[in-house]
């Protein structure tokens, strides 16, 4: 399988007062196409950070960044804008979705800044898909952490993207519904996107087919799951 | 068209909706400002309309020659008497308006003008003057429910009635041989005729106007007044009687009318020459009297009320502004609020131009549907405020693009900052927006 993604050596300096802190202090990632891969990390260790730069949310203060092996950096905002809307699919931890707003016009809300074929056919096929049929024309507000994280991911699907990219999805939610959510997932991955997952979660990082580990902006172990619950215990 | 701009309009109203107290709050700040700007622009524009109609009841064709370099009788301390002649008796006239009470005669202001230069303009040399007339004005003081009241008494040309179209509603008006044979004769404004004796027809009676009793001939019909006189509330003698009564030689104005409006240039030439002769002035500027036509004033008076009407439209002005500012601040606030949704649209592939278009088009609509509102309340306000005051207001086309396009800009203006300052915002500082 090919590169998807490719991070070498990037780094991210905030400066401030004159001091600089490494949100990345250099990293070296490749993510393949079609893998599942979980970005493990505690907080403030730089693992969103370095999903905002693979998803051109942000971008790095020095290395090299290739998608689908093109260079991000020679890519202007109007194309890095394009590419955010037909090859990668979001989901955040909160403020996923326009504030009272149908859940079908929340689907569609990537459709109006590019093409996809049949939208509002693809936005139906996606809510029958995550069982809201019944709640389509409901407004954001009335719906529950888990309605809303899984409309969330059909709005991350619907201009068919080569990957996904979800920041701890399931950080608000119950086990029974996280379990649910990352079985939604394990679904699309099999039907041929990359996903990339950031969790602080152990438990949810086990769904990947890998886990990276970051702690203060370095990878510490790139592995499969079970070696890393292996090193995990060791420690 | 891309759906990017089709769906501007959809989005902006959605959000627009989505927060219906802010919007109002917004919207009430517009309408405020074009109310404001549409009710004074229609109101000046009535009351500017109002004037033109009543200084044309003057007649459009009517030259006027008043003594004196400029508007008004005796006020010629530098020019008085210059050339003119039969001046003698200066010093009877004019101070009779300080003698309230007296009941006795009262002159007409120092005048320039003569009986001569009457008859000169009337002697048919000039085939565009259709008529003239020569006015002494004097007062009377006559009792009214027991009281003293002060009327106004012209004496006129027998051809003052037909210049002003004045007609009469009893009795008849005084001819031309009524001039020659200054005859006592009084025609009775139609306003005073009911001061003095009520619903009882006042034709046949005798007044004192000054030592003598004049014979009540006539009533007018009632009349619209005029910007500067109204027939109503007078009397009219012949002016040849109003002479002696009043002791005043000269006349205290003339009026010419011309044939047609056309020529009423070469008339008011004509007029100035022939005075000018006559008073053996040579040099024009230093006329002792001066000739003016009701067209003169009626484009003085548009320009004084053409200032008026852009004063009064240029404070409102300033409250559209006001009101622009505060849509630039809802919008700004707005900016703030929903930092986190333009994150969430710039992830989803918003490009710049579409966060900036989505604000602008959002601060039109705002100020448009402002405007809309606006346009109709203050329509309203200055039809509402001209039927109590009394005359129509005038809401003119210009007045409505004014608003809709001032509004607009308002929105386009004020939007701008904000619509800008939304889509410079990093995706990701807006989504880690707290």
């Amino acid at each position: 399988m090919a590169n998807m993604i490719e991070l070498k050596d990037v780094k991210k300096v905030y400066r401030s007062g004159g001091e600089d802190t490494f949100a990345l202090a250099g990293v070296d990632v490749v993510i393949k196409e079609a893998e599942f891969v979980a970005i493990m990390g505690p907080s403030g260790s730089g693992k969103s950070t370095m999903m905002h730069i693979m998803g051109l949310l942000d971008t790095p203060t020095s290395g090299t960044y290739l998608l689908d092996g093109t260079d991000v950096s020679k890519i202007g905002k109007r194309r890095q804008a394009y590419i955010r809307n037909q090859e990668i699919g979001f989901v955040f931890q909160q403020f996923n979705l326009l504030a009272r707003t149908s859940v079908l016009d929340n689907l569609l809300l990537p459709t109006i800044y590019g093409p996809v074929k049949n939208p509002v056919e693809r936005a139906k096929q996606l809510i029958e898909t995550i069982g809201l049929t019944d709640k389509i024309k409901n407004k954001s507000n009335q719906l529950s952490g888990g309605q809303i994280q899984r409309v969330a991911i059909a709005r991350a699907l619907i201009m068919d993207p080569k990957i996904i990219m979800a920041d701890e999805p399931t950080g608000n939610l119950d086990t029974k519904t996280s379990h649910e959510i990352m079985g939604l997932f394990r679904k699309i991955n099999e039907e041929g996107a990359t996903i990339v997952l950031i969790t602080h979660e152990r438990e949810i990082a086990e769904f990947a087919d890998r886990i990276i580990r970051i702690r203060d902006g370095q990878i510490v172990v790139t592995d499969t799951g079970e070696r890393d619950r292996h090193a995990e215990e060791t420690h | 068209m891309p759906k990017r701009l089709i769906s501007l309009p959809k989005q902006a109203l959605r959000a627009i909706l989505t927060n219906k107290g802010r919007s109002f709050l917004t919207v009430l700040g517009i309408v405020i400002g074009i109310a404001s700007v549409i009710a004074l622009v229609s109101l000046g524009n009535g009351v500017q309309a109002s004037i033109t109609k009543r200084i044309s009841t003057l007649g459009s064709s009517n030259v006027t020659v008043i003594p004196g370099g400029g508007f008004g009788p005796g006020y010629r301390t530098q020019q008085g008497g210059q050339g003119s002649s039969g001046q003698g008796d200066r010093g009877s006239d004019g101070g009779g308006m300080e003698h309230p009470g007296s009941g006795g005669p009262v002159g007409g202001g120092v005048s320039s003008l003569t009986f001569d230069d009457l008859k000169s303009l009337q002697t048919g040399k000039h085939p565009q003057i259709k008529a003239v007339t020569g006015g002494v004005t004097g007062s009377v003081i006559l009792k009214k429910d027991g009281q003293d009241r002060r009327y106004s008494v012209s004496g006129t040309s027998a051809s003052y009635f037909s210049i002003n179209n004045l007609t009469t509603e009893k009795g008849s008006l005084f001819k031309e041989a009524d001039e020659n044979a200054k005859s006592r004769s009084v025609v009775l404004g139609n306003d005073m005729a009911s001061d003095l004796y009520g619903s009882k027809n006042p034709v046949g009676r005798t007044i004192a106007i000054g030592n003598e009793a004049f014979e009540v001939t006539g009533v007018l019909k009632k009349v619209e007044e005029s910007g500067f006189s109204n027939p109503n509330a007078q009397s009219f003698i012949p002016n040849t009687t109003a002479s002696d009564t009043f002791g005043s030689k000269n006349l205290s104005s003339i009026t010419v009318q011309a044939k047609s409006d056309k020529d009423v240039d070469a008339v008011k030439a004509d007029v100035k020459k022939v005075i000018l002769a006559n008073h053996k002035i040579t040099d024009a500027k230093l006329a002792d009297f001066s000739v003016t036509s009701a067209r003169d004033m009626l484009s003085i008076m548009d320009q004084v009320t053409g200032i008026l009407t852009s004063f009064l439209a240029g404070i409102a002005a300033i409250s559209l502004v006001v009101g622009g500012i505060g849509i630039m601040n809802i919008m700004l606030v707005s900016v703030t609020e929903r930092t986190r949704e333009i994150g969430l649209r710039k992830a989803v592939g918003a490009r710049t131009f579409d966060i900036v278009s989505q604000f602008l088009v959002e601060a039109v609509i705002l100020t448009l549907l402002g405007g809309l509102i606006g346009m109709a309340l203050g329509a309203f306000i200055a039809r509402t405020a001209a039927n109590m005051i009394g005359f129509s207001a005038v809401i003119t086309a210009n007045a409505v693009l004014l608003a809709v396009g001032v509004s607009s800009a308002v929105g386009l203006v004020f939007g701008l900052y904000p619509a800008v300052k939304a889509s410079r915002l990093n995706p990701i500082d807006a989504l880690r927006y707290e």
